[in-house]
């Protein structure tokens, strides 16, 4: 009997620590499932709907994507192509400089100049505020009249109403906002290079290019591709900058995917948010297409 | 060779100051801008620094408070914020745990489904997840902001990775002692593990001030909105008031400029962290 008490007892306790783990994982799982899970499967059913947010969708097929892909006297084809293309531009003009310049600094850091841990921290900075702000402050440095930049060098340049002006506005504020973190990760890296290598390259008469190429490059390589790719994503999330700076424009010239994506769903008059929805999932899959690349291209392959 | 990294020392200098003075303008120009007067700067012509300190900028945006209540955004961002930040906190800790101290059936396949929904552009579930938030009526409501960010993988990967390090050996002594999960969870796990919640909590913290897109979606109640898209209103409405502008966007980041000023170290070892483990 006491036997039989003892083993319940035990089975009991067992479920218990069956369950427990699960009431750990629970408020997250159910967080994830609510508000990550069924959104994306929803998302991805809906670019095959005619939703306007708010009746019940109707399935219609590819139709949305016939349009967007092959209709060219749809409005939307035009959005698409014009969105994705500069979305594109944009990234590949950014993404560059975002990994050049802040590895720029991090080697001037490594040589532990004067003033060093002031500079890390003011290039660190800006990545703390919020882009309106940012867009805000840089709106005036631009301004035809009164900013700095025309001012001190006399120029006269419209810079965010006209090209390629305002492309320059839109990456050196992009440049100037975001590559405190990417900085901050080559400085680690950097720092992990152990320095035999280095005088054992300036024994064998290697030059700072050559062991720049030979040594540095190799040895912080993992956190180049993390860079890149992490880099790309967030550069074709594009959005704040032009919206704000130059509104699209000139000429749609800065419209970004992002901001059509959610004019049609979100802007005034009637949401097209089926349609809106098959935008969104174009330039996710493009997203993961070009991450995949990157990946494969600049992965270690001799590990 | 000693006069070699002389000179090298001196190249990163000069190439780092002049970054530095492009880092550096727009922030002080956008600081002392805001405190000139409005004629002063639109007649004048161009100069640096304003003849008359005033603040009248910041006693206009006080008293104007109907058309753009810049001070009510700034509350409705910092309790915004600060509960996500709260919540993040939470779930992740207790999920960390989990996947790193306990079995379960399905452990490891469930974190690695997790894990490579990581990998999902973010920006296709934004149209849905606003249907979801007008489901639960939390359009224009602060909840629209604070729960959803909660469903995030990154930081429990971090944390989990962080945890790992710490032996088993310490849950395994309070286990003897007739310790529960909860226990070993609340009273030796969590401490060890504070240096990576300060890196989850500044980062929640940043990421949910600074938030831009999302939250111009979800919110558009003059009053109820945060201060990022709010920013974006007063730039429609003040186009001519460039000093009024800056007086706004000076105000709107001085929450994280302090907070980076308290835990620099924080933030600057966080990025080798999140690198880490990825790389």
């Amino acid at each position: 009997m006491d036997a039989q008490v003892e083993k319940n007892n035990i089975k009991h306790v067992k479920k218990d620590r069956h369950l427990t783990p699960w009431l750990f994982v629970a408020p997250h799982l159910i967080i994830f499932a609510i508000f990550f899970l069924i959104p994306v499967i929803f998302g991805i059913y809906i670019s095959f709907t005619n939703w306007d947010l708010m009746g019940s969708p109707k399935f219609i097929g590819l139709a949305n994507y016939k349009e967007l892909l092959f209709d060219n006297s749809s409005v939307f084809y035009e959005q698409l192509r014009t969105g994705l293309k500069n979305t594109f531009l944009f990234v590949v003009i950014s993404v560059p400089f975002c990994i050049i310049v802040p590895l720029l600094m991090a080697l001037a850091l490594n040589v532990k100049p004067k003033l060093g841990k002031f500079f890390q921290a003011l290039f660190y900075l800006p990545s703390l505020f919020a882009i309106s702000a940012v867009v805000i402050i840089w709106n005036l440095m631009f301004n035809v009249a009164y900013g700095p930049i025309n001012n001190i060098f006399h120029l006269k340049t419209v810079w965010t109403g006209t090209q390629p002006y305002a492309w320059i506005a839109i990456v050196v504020v992009t440049i100037w906002w975001t590559i405190g973190g990417n900085m901050i990760i080559y400085q680690a890296a950097l720092n992990g290079i152990s320095k035999d290598y280095y005088e054992a390259a300036e024994i064998d008469g290697a030059t700072p290019t050559q062991q720049f190429f030979k040594i540095t490059l190799p040895s912080i390589r993992s956190q180049i591709l993390y860079t890149v790719v992490m880099t790309t994503i967030a550069q074709f999330n594009i959005y704040g900058q032009p919206l704000m700076l130059t509104n699209g424009g000139p000429d749609s010239s800065t419209s970004v995917l992002l901001m059509y994506i959610q004019q049609n769903a979100f802007g005034s008059g009637q949401s097209i948010a089926g349609i809106a929805s098959a935008m969104a999932i174009i330039l996710g899959i493009c997203i993961m297409i070009v991450s995949a690349i990157q990946f494969v291209f600049l992965r270690d392959n001799s590990r | 060779m000693r006069k070699n990294k002389l000179g090298s020392r001196i190249i990163a200098f000069t190439f780092l100051l002049i970054l530095a003075i492009i880092w550096v303008v727009p922030l002080i120009w956008g600081i002392v801008t805001s405190f000139k007067s409005e004629a002063e700067f639109s007649t004048i012509g161009f100069k640096f620094l304003p003849i008359n300190w005033v603040l009248t900028n910041y006693t206009e945006l006080l008293v104007n408070n109907a058309s753009t209540p810049l001070f009510h955004w700034f509350a409705n961002s910092m309790i915004i914020s600060v509960s996500n930040t709260v919540l993040v906190l939470i779930v992740v800790s207790l999920s960390a745990f989990a996947y790193d101290r306990l079995q379960f059936k399905g452990k490891n396949a469930l974190f690695y489904f997790l894990l490579a929904t990581m990998m999902f552009p973010s920006v296709v579930n934004i149209i849905p997840l606003y249907k979801i938030i007008d489901l639960l009526g939390w359009v224009n409501t602060k909840w629209a902001m604070i729960v959803p960010g909660a469903a995030g993988v990154f930081n429990i990967f971090l944390v989990r990775q962080f945890m790992s390090n710490i032996p088993i050996s310490f849950d395994e002594a309070a286990r003897m002692d007739g310790a529960s999960d909860f226990t070993i969870f609340r009273k030796i796990i969590l401490p060890l593990t504070k240096p990576v919640l300060y890196v989850v909590a500044l980062f929640t913290f940043t990421g949910s001030w600074n938030d831009f897109l999302w939250p111009s979606i979800v919110f558009n109640d003059i009053d109820k909105m945060p201060i990022t898209p709010g920013l974006q209103l007063l730039q429609g409405m003040y186009q001519s008031q460039p000093t009024l502008l800056m007086a706004g966007a000076f105000i709107a980041i001085v929450p994280t400029f302090i907070l980076y000023l308290f835990a620099q170290k924080y933030f600057l070892q966080s990025m080798s962290l999140s690198a880490g483990v990825k790389g």
